[in-house]
């Protein structure tokens, strides 16, 4: 069983959604398994939902409404050194 | 020696009167072949009796001129000799020596011009494509990151144009509501190529820019040249931030096509490459695991007893320890017989055995997640069977130091300190040795 667990080690705050969602499908394939046991299923879970939150949340910030900007007022933001902190 | 070192001076022909080799150049060059030559027209100028270009390319350029006479009887259309006009010239070389008044130039001395076709673009389209990709540039983009789900993307495109509208519409499709910057560009005359460029780089120059789309409606092949621009292509390949082109309709191929990550036939195409992920999918699949990791807690939770898990793990092992654990029930139903209470003990026991026979069985079942259904039933049933039951009805269990049961009077008396456990607690408790047991 512990040759086929998931590295722990791979607990990281994911840096993007790709990357989430790799893990996430890790995660679930390994509980599908059925190899994991009850601490690791119990760690797996949570860290499952934490990855399904952060997806959650990454899906909200591009579903909320479209912004539309223009490179050449961001530009000329920038050169009267009024850069948009947006 | 000294005349050993003296350079050897090589004695040339002349010297010769520099007007009379003016004009021998000038008839050396008017000898020359005949050729066609093609490129774009930049620097266009007229005189009073010729006009003035210069044809180019990216690798190079040549001076131009043709007599007005000779470029009125062409009749090309209303405008159609300007500058960033493809054009196929015919001549050769000239030169002029000059006069008292007048500076000895050279020019390329046109004949004939024509309007560069779609034959003559596309034959320096495939020179140039072979080029670019001898030179690994179109490999470069594909190999880049794509974002499943940019917060931000990038778009070159007209102002006016209906690709932008088509763009937006495909977003939308989508789900896709994070921010677009518009880079708005000319995309059809010689401004359009390094202007697009710029506005490119510009993008690309922002953090923030996860994805680039390059885009434009359809056209004839010289509509579209800009997008075949070499430095353009160039700059595109060489860029850090993937690029979606999706310049013309589906049968026309330009060469930003071949450099960029992923070539689309549509603007709204380009929208599903440039945001590859649909929001509403990934909203469905988020809740699937959801479900599964729900199931999966709540199916370990069902057997969080640590003699269930180890039961998952190995049903004869924990055989044993329930067998133990029966064994301690039947001495505590036979000292309940003496007390009038065997009856009722000697039904728990049976029962406890046919659930704790089911639970093996199911337990050593080859599919896991059956298992686990199994022994969350079993764990429900044989709670209604543990000793805390008994203990709740008066009776204790006497334990060793480490919580196990002392089974035997044996164990008991062995034992330095024992703890009676009762059901609201435990009591620490020393043997006598010479009891009588």
């Amino acid at each position: 069983m512990a040759e086929s667990e998931l590295d722990p080690s791979a607990t990281v705050t994911p840096d993007s959604y790709e990357s989430a969602v790799e893990r996430l499908e890790q995660i679930i394939d390994r509980l599908d398994s059925g190899q994991a046991g009850l601490r690791e299923t119990l760690e797996l879970c949570r860290e499952g939902r934490d990855l399904v939150t952060y997806c959650a949340g990454e899906l909200d910030e591009v579903g909320e409404s479209l912004k539309e900007l223009r490179l050449d007022e961001l530009a000329a933001k920038l050169d009267q050194g009024q850069l948009d902190t947006d | 020696m000294g005349e050993e070192l003296a350079p050897q001076r090589v004695t040339l022909p002349g010297p010769f009167a520099v007007g009379r080799y003016a004009r021998k150049l000038e008839e050396e060059m008017r000898r020359r072949a005949r050729v066609s030559l093609i490129g774009e027209v930049t620097g266009l100028s007229r005189s009073k009796a010729q006009a003035y270009f210069e044809l180019r390319d990216a690798e190079g350029a040549i001076p131009c001129a043709i007599w007005l006479d000779d470029l009125e009887k062409l009749e090309l259309p209303e405008q159609g000799l300007r500058d960033g006009t493809e054009v196929v010239i015919d001549g050769g070389p000239d030169y002029y020596r000059g006069g008292a008044q007048a500076s000895p130039s050279f020019y390329f001395r046109a004949t004939h011009i024509r309007l560069a076709g779609e034959g003559d673009l596309l034959a320096r389209l495939e020179a140039l494509r072979k080029q670019l990709r001898a030179e690994g540039l179109f490999e470069l983009q594909g190999r880049l990151p794509r974002a499943l789900l940019p917060k931000t993307i990038g778009v070159v495109t007209a102002e006016s144009g209906a690709a932008r509208r088509d763009l937006l519409a495909g977003l939308e499709r989508r789900g896709w509501r994070g921010t677009v910057i518009w880079a708005f560009a000319p995309v059809q005359d010689r401004h359009a190529a390094p202007a697009i460029a710029a506005a490119i780089q510009d993008l690309a120059a922002r953090p923030e820019v996860e994805a680039i789309v390059v885009t434009r409606g359809g056209g004839s092949l010289a509509d579209l040249w800009a997008f075949c621009d070499e430095t353009l292509c160039r700059t595109v390949a060489m860029l850090r931030v993937p690029v979606v082109s999706a310049v013309g309709h589906e049968r026309d191929s330009t060469l930003i096509d071949d450099v960029a990550a992923v070539a689309c036939s549509t603007p709204t195409h380009a929208a599903e490459a440039a945001v590859p992920l649909e929001a509403a999918a990934a909203r469905v699949a988020l809740e699937r695991s959801l479900t599964v990791l729900r199931r999966a807690a709540g199916g370990a939770v069902g057997g969080r007893t640590p003699h269930l898990v180890s039961l998952a793990r190995g049903p004869g092992r924990a055989l044993r320890r329930e067998r133990l654990a029966l064994n301690q029930k039947t001495r505590e139903m036979r000292a309940a017989s003496e007390r009038g209470v065997a009856a009722r003990l000697g039904f728990q026991r049976r029962l406890a055995m046919v659930v704790l026979d089911r639970a093996a069985r199911r337990a050593a079942g080859p599919e896991m997640e059956h298992r686990r259904e199994a022994l969350h039933r079993a764990a429900v049933a044989l709670r209604a069977h543990e000793p805390e039951r008994t203990l709740e009805r008066g009776y204790a269990l006497v334990e060793g130091e480490d919580g196990e049961p002392l089974a035997t009077a044996a164990e008991a008396g062995a034992a330095e300190v024992v703890k009676l456990r009762f059901a609201d607690g435990r009591v620490r408790a020393r043997p006598e040795r010479d009891g009588d047991a």
